[in-house]
């Protein structure tokens, strides 16, 4: 019996190897795999968020795949996405990520979303020498251990608060009085500081900073506050949630500035159509634009390709946190077979060393491990659409103005 | 004069937070079943507004009536079919239960309906009145007053019709109540049917408000629960004192200590007031 069975299998074995053979020479059959970690919250309060960086790590598996996997060292390795629901609860993202390298015997991660889940599981990272790409943490506070393995795809918010004051201060001199309203949260916290200090390098003056609580039901109270301040320039941060009513409560209760900046929400497609009439001419940056035009090395091959690839997959187009997570799988893959191998602790060192093109921009990381070569755009929903107000190279329109 | 626009701010809240509590307090009082289901009731109220609004034009405002039928014929079946087995047990399982039927409800809400935020943009909205310094929004003010009368016809329900004298009387005292021939069993599906209705109906009102998303259920639970234990529980004035004061108490926080804090001043209210009046500020009253 045991010999029949073997024998079965050897005929078999050579069948398949004759028709793969046949199709073209190349040991498509017995691919070897390589395995990628991805702790996500496909439940709960970030699930939105979660499913986006699915959807880019899925389309990159795809694209991959489709043609003809990873090469690497003459080997050829299938790309194999884990996922885990974290259920928006941080400290099982890091179990789940220290799960997935010790059982699932994962060989990279991709980070969970933002910058305090990321900061959380990188530990686990370099507890284990294990690559891990962060699509969506910007706060250099998550890159400032010192960790080897930890690697981010958004530039420091920074890099994202200066451009639109510098924009702002030199279309409109009247623009003087700024209100801030944040999120008492890592991300939306550390961006509006950063914004703060913007602002005041350009001398602006900061009238009111207040902040709100996770899972605020009512602004009102902030508002008229920031009302009676009577800025010229809004400024708030939060998710797409908060910055819905936040917008909503601002038009009841009567407070009109000239600019209205938000951050991150408006660069998500279910935002305008959320708030509607109101979205008209809120400003806001995003990392990554589907405006942009970049020629790549990666597996996308250029923004046009990737745009293409994204609308035949699911309709419409890709927000930075989709195109991140896409362009951290094309990261891994282009490392990989730099490395010309799978294992850990040398990808890490081709990851490090990258100086590229990709369809996401310019990669390359600076010694904390977060990216340093990439210019976030800025943009106005007019219409109901985002309109690149800057870089220059990729600008759409003009900056307008709010009417009081 | 800002004063007067902050505590404008806290009535209008404090008229919503009731809304979302009253429901909840009557099936606690009055059935002794803490409905974990609640807010996702709340949820399914904005829904059905959203889908009627988006599809067929018609007004939120017009839509409390079909969210709180189908919430009432939906909590019906579930009190008589499910609750109902377990209504004697001690208050665990049923919450229990109900916490177990809310994962499946909530789930199968985010399965079908995605947890995108979504909002009711009114073609017509009703604008802001402004009264001297003080700005009223007045699609707010309308939901608020709308949930106010709402609350209202409950609470005469309860007093003038036999239904109602039926449900206070099971609330009193269940088995005199079946003794004086009261079919208890009716009166509890009536009842969660009563508070599932009233939820779908400020579902309905909320859905021009907030944004929609089947995340946002275990926020109104929870303001649900910080009302009915700051009023007293199963008391329709109670939720309404109760959800005044949050509305007040959150207001004026978030002015003076900022926005930051209005969470922590609530529950430290709700701390004191439970060393001090553990029953609420109303409780102990019996429903009517």
């Amino acid at each position: 019996m045991l010999a029949e069975n073997r024998s079965r299998r050897l005929v078999s074995a050579m069948v398949a190897a004759g028709i793969a053979a046949a199709l073209g020479g190349s040991p498509v059959f017995a691919q070897d795999v390589v395995k990628v970690g991805a702790p996500l919250p496909l439940t709960g309060p970030l699930s939105p968020e979660g499913l986006k960086q699915k959807r880019g790590y899925d389309l990159w598996a795809e694209v991959a795949n489709s043609k003809g996997g990873i090469k690497a060292g003459g080997k050829t390795y299938k790309v194999e996405i884990v996922y885990t629901d974290y259920a928006s609860n941080t400290p099982r993202a890091v179990q789940s990520a220290e799960r997935m390298i010790t059982e699932d015997k994962v060989s990279f991660l991709f980070a969970p979303f933002g910058s305090g889940a990321t900061k959380a599981s990188s530990a686990v990272a370099e507890k284990y020498g294990i690559p891990m790409l962060a699509p969506t943490a910007s706060s250099a506070e998550v890159y400032d251990q010192n960790y080897k393995f930890l690697f981010g795809t958004l530039t420091p918010n920074n890099t994202v608060s200066e451009p639109i004051a510098r924009l702002v201060t030199e279309k409109n001199k009247d623009v003087k009085r700024v209100a801030i309203l944040a999120r008492n949260d890592l991300f939306p916290l550390a961006v509006a500081q950063a914004f703060e200090k913007a602002a005041k390098e350009r001398g602006l003056e900061v009238v009111t900073f207040e902040r709100y609580a996770i899972g605020t039901m009512d602004h009102s109270a902030a508002i008229t506050q920031m009302r009676a301040a009577r800025p010229d320039w809004v400024y708030a941060s939060g998710y797409i949630n908060d910055l819905i009513l936040i917008r909503k409560q601002m038009n009841d209760l009567g407070l009109r500035p000239l600019v209205l900046t938000m951050i991150a929400g408006p660069a998500y497609q279910e935002f305008a159509k959320a708030v509607g009439p109101l979205a008209e001419n809120i400003t806001s940056m995003s990392w990554w634009h589907p405006a942009v035009r970049y020629k790549g090395k990666d597996v996308f091959g250029s923004t046009e390709a990737f745009n293409a690839a994204w609308a035949k997959k699911y309709g419409g187009e890709a927000d930075y946190v989709e195109a991140s997570s896409a362009a951290d799988g094309a990261i891994l893959q282009l490392a990989i077979e730099m490395a010309g191998t799978i294992e850990p602790r040398k990808v890490r060192d081709a990851i490090a060393a990258l100086d590229v093109e990709t369809f996401y921009g310019r990669v390359k990381f600076g010694p904390s491990g977060q990216i340093t070569s990439l210019e976030p755009p800025v943009f106005q929903l007019q219409g109901g659409k985002p309109v690149v107000l800057w870089p220059d190279a990729i600008k759409q329109g003009e900056l307008r103005f709010l009417s009081r | 004069m800002i004063y007067l626009q902050i505590a404008a701010n806290g009535l209008v809240l404090g008229g919503l937070y009731a809304c979302i509590a009253v429901g909840f307090s009557l099936v606690w009082g009055v059935l002794n079943v803490i409905n974990i289901l609640h807010g996702t009731f709340i949820v399914l109220g904005s829904y059905i507004a959203y889908f009627a609004y988006v599809h067929a034009g018609i007004h939120p405002f017009v839509s409390v009536v079909l969210a709180g039928a189908a919430l009432y014929l939906l909590g019906h079946a579930i009190q008589a079919g499910f609750i109902n087995r377990v209504i004697a047990a001690p208050v665990l399982i049923t919450l229990t239960l109900t916490f177990g039927l809310d994962l499946i409800l909530n789930n199968a809400m985010l399965v079908a309906f995605t947890a995108d935020y979504r909002s009711i943009n009114l073609a017509r909205p009703l604008g802001s009145v402004e009264i001297g310094p003080v700005f009223l929004p007045g699609d707010r003010v309308a939901a608020m007053a709308l949930a106010l009368l709402l609350t209202v016809l409950l609470y005469r329900l309860l007093r003038d019709s036999r239904i109602g004298r039926a449900i206070v009387a099971v609330r009193m005292d269940r088995e005199a109540a079946a003794l004086m021939g009261v079919d208890v069993k009716r009166i509890n599906a009536i009842t969660f049917a009563i508070g599932a209705l009233m939820a779908g109906a400020a579902g309905a009102l909320l859905s021009i408000i907030f944004p929609i998303s089947p995340l946002n259920s275990a926020t109104f639970l929870g303001k649900a629960f910080v009302v009915c234990v700051l009023g007293g529980l199963g008391s329709v004035p109670g939720a309404m004192v109760g959800g005044l004061v949050l509305g007040m108490v959150e207001s004026f926080g978030s002015y003076w200590m900022g926005p930051e804090h209005a969470v922590t001043i609530s529950f430290a209210l709700l701390l004191v007031l439970l060393f001090v009046r553990p029953s609420g500020l109303l409780g102990r009253r019996g429903y009517e």
